[in-house]
């Protein structure tokens, strides 16, 4: 922080990040009409309301004051600078969704688990939802590394741009089930039932689809009815499923039976991703391929939407030379992929330089000299 | 003569105002004076009447409903220009409504005119998904989550399709106002009658339903409801006061939604620290150090006013009630 001595430890990331971003051109479109936000070591956003006329001037800028966070405005704006937000002149924003790993005992460092879990979720965020829901093509969205413990999805779309708050809100809360009324999917006429076709959109298909994949699975189905142990009975309940039609075969309290297996499905991303992000249309969000200054790790677009692969503690290392002697100032645990082997507190030891990068941000560690 | 029913129908239209330049519109103090009729009941009746469909009245009603933008733009408020939208987008449901049996395709044409690109469906009409969000309540009816959404479109029934076409009708009309223009003196003289409606129906602006709230949360929910700026004590003390009379946040949320700085985040933050904290609501003393008492309703706290008791009281003693 201004005015402060900067210690070693903030000195030397800050010198990696320098090198980093004077040795790598990162791409970001509509640099001109984002407004920037950079952080320091104890504050992710130190600075904001910063313009520069390009992505060229940008990169000189970082490699400069090598910041230790990087985010940008969702928004597009015709003066990005200018303050109150009003004045900026806001031209429309990109929609984001932001995944984090969810709470648990693994505390700072997060644990494999944790990660795989969030990137579980963003995959279904692309895969059940802004794909086949929203219709969005590959080529308007993008995911990343938050640098942190979660994943960013960006749509650039021009059909999405212009909407308020409030649309963005509806749309966060359609993939969280937010306001979700379960019983309006079903309604009875005498002793039938009616429902959703597998074919409908939204939430009544997703069950419905679900529903019928998992009857082949015979618990299931013996939880919804015993009957459903002849197979010419499921073969009957299934292809009346097809047209909608939830009970031919007389199941007993089956719209509680109904009812929890949709629970039970976890169909919504419910809790998993942040609907006021989404809805914030003057939203700094994490610069893609920027450095994150908790971990030293980049937040690394992932190319083509391929999540699966991905292992962030692995692949978004930013630092793949040198080593640098460090002494573990907490007991650090073993992290898959960047803390190869648990290091007690007051340990001394050489490591290569990714891990040390990841070691002094998280304040795990200072430098041993 | 088709085409002219259509635009005197919806002469927010495109094709209308291609209409009536056509026609060439004249400043006679005929339609000066049935535009301020319109105007006038669109302000205090909130709806406009329809008139007979004969050629002469509705080549008429082109030259009205222009003169009308032209007047509420010499008025210029905010809030007139408000109910005068909503109430030529009802005007337009109800005519939207006729036509559905009789004439379809004016339905079509409207949507299309809006910008609106509905797809017809097996059962209904299909949306894109970013024109149904800005067009639609947020009711649980409309919720997404509640509506089938695939390759981004969303399925609407029939009846559905009207009342967002209504909407969009409205957002229209509303955003297109005031135009700016250095305006004729009649027209200027006719906005200035006008804008003296305005204190009588801002008066009666906020008709709440809920009778028992107590005057000094009217009169705060009132100049909300105005776009006018509340101090933050009178918005803590509304929002306490709300929270301890049962209402949901998002209903408390949607009373703060037309403050000038309206922001959802932090009035929704503010409202659930309300909530969580359990304030206490303050007691008629202190809302009147604060400056909000308007009334000496004697109900020692704003929660044990009933409009029953204290109401009678106040109107007993002549008192005023803002
Ligand atoms: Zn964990």
């Amino acid at each position: 922080m201004a005015g402060e001595a900067m210690g070693k430890e903030e000195a030397h990331v800050r010198k990696l990040f320098s090198k980093y971003y004077s040795e790598n051109k990162i791409a970001m479109p509509s640099a001109h009409m984002r407004e920037f936000g950079f952080g320091g070591w104890d504050k992710k956003i130190e600075f904001r309301h910063i313009a520069v006329p390009g992505e060229a001037e940008l990169m000189a800028k970082l490699a400069l004051e090598a910041p230790l966070y990087v985010s940008y405005s969702v928004a597009y704006y015709q003066f990005p600078s200018a303050r109150p937000m009003v004045r900026k002149g806001w031209r429309g924003a990109d929609l984001v969704f932001d995944l984090d790993a969810p709470e648990h005992s693994c505390g700072k460092f997060t644990c494999q688990e944790c990660l795989d879990k969030v990137k579980q979720d963003a995959i279904k965020l692309i895969e059940d939802f802004l794909l086949p829901d929203f219709g969005f093509s590959k080529s308007e969205l993008s995911a990343n590394f938050s640098g942190g413990r979660g994943y960013h999805v960006h749509v650039k779309s021009q059909a999405v741009e212009q909407l308020d708050r409030s649309a963005r809100r509806e749309i966060a809360d359609y993939i969280a089930g937010t306001g979700l009324d379960f019983d309006r999917l079903f309604w009875e006429d005498g002793k039938k039932l009616f429902g959703p076709k597998p074919s409908d959109g939204g939430y009544g298909g997703k069950f419905a689809r679900e529903y019928l994949r998992r009857l082949d699975d015979e618990e299931f189905a013996q939880q919804i009815s015993r009957k459903l142990s002849k197979p010419e009975e499921k073969a009957r309940l299934k292809s009346a499923i097809q047209q909608g039609n939830w009970d031919n075969i007389g199941i007993a309290n089956r719209k509680r039976k109904l009812r929890e297996k949709f629970e039970e499905m976890r169909l919504t991303l419910a809790g998993r991703i942040d609907a006021n992000v989404t809805a914030d249309i003057t939203k700094l969000i994490r610069m893609p391929n920027s450095l994150h200054g908790g971990s030293g790790l980049c937040a690394k677009s992932i190319p083509s939407l391929k999540l699966d692969g991905f292992e962030p503690m692995r692949d978004a290392q930013a630092f793949r030379q040198g080593s640098l002697k460090i002494k573990a100032a907490e007991s650090i645990p073993e992290v898959p992929g960047i803390v190869p082997e648990k290091m007690p507190a007051g340990k001394i030891a050489e490591v290569p330089q990714a891990q040390a990068a990841y070691l002094l941000c998280k304040k795990a560690a200072v430098l041993a000299d | 003569m088709e085409d002219l029913l259509f635009c005197s129908r919806y002469p927010f239209t495109r094709k209308a105002k291609e209409c009536a330049e056509r026609i060439g519109i004249g400043l006679s103090s005929s339609v000066i004076e049935k535009a301020e009729k319109r105007l006038r009941e669109a302000a205090v009746e909130g709806r406009i009447r329809k008139v007979a469909e004969i050629p002469e009245a509705m080549r008429e009603e082109l030259a009205v409903y222009a003169t009308c933008r032209m007047i509420i733009s010499s008025a210029s408020s905010r809030y007139l220009i408000g109910r005068y939208a909503v109430a030529e987008a009802k005007r337009a449901r109800e005519y939207l409504d006729s036509d559905e049996l009789s004439k379809p395709e004016n339905i079509d044409a409207v949507a299309e005119d809006l910008g609106l690109a509905f797809e017809k469906a097996e059962d209904g009409f299909l949306l894109p998904f970013w024109l149904y969000l800005p067009f639609t309540p947020r009711s649980l009816d409309y919720k997404l989550s509640n509506r089938q959404l695939a390759a981004g479109k969303v399925l609407v029934k029939r009846s559905e399709r009207r009342r967002i076409i209504e909407e969009a009708v409205r957002i229209r009309i509303e955003s297109s106002l005031p135009i700016k223009a250095d305006f004729p003196k009649e027209i200027q003289e006719a906005g200035k009658r006008i804008l003296g409606i305005l204190p009588k129906l801002e008066a009666s602006a906020l008709r709440l339903d809920e009778r028992d709230y107590p005057p000094c949360i009217r009169k705060l929910l009132e100049d909300l409801a105005m776009n006018a700026n509340v101090p933050h004590i009178g918005r803590v003390a509304l929002a306490i006061y709300l929270v301890n009379a049962g209402l949901s946040d998002d209903k408390i949320v949607d009373f703060f939604r037309h403050a000038p700085d309206f922001s959802e985040k932090i009035t929704r933050y503010q409202v659930e620290h309300v909530r969580a904290k359990k304030y206490r609501m303050a007691s008629c003393s202190t809302m009147d150090s604060w400056g909000l008492c308007v009334a000496d309703c004697r109900c020692g706290n704003p929660l044990n006013y009933k409009e029953s008791v204290h109401g009678k009281r106040l109107k007993a003693e002549g008192k005023k009630v803002e």
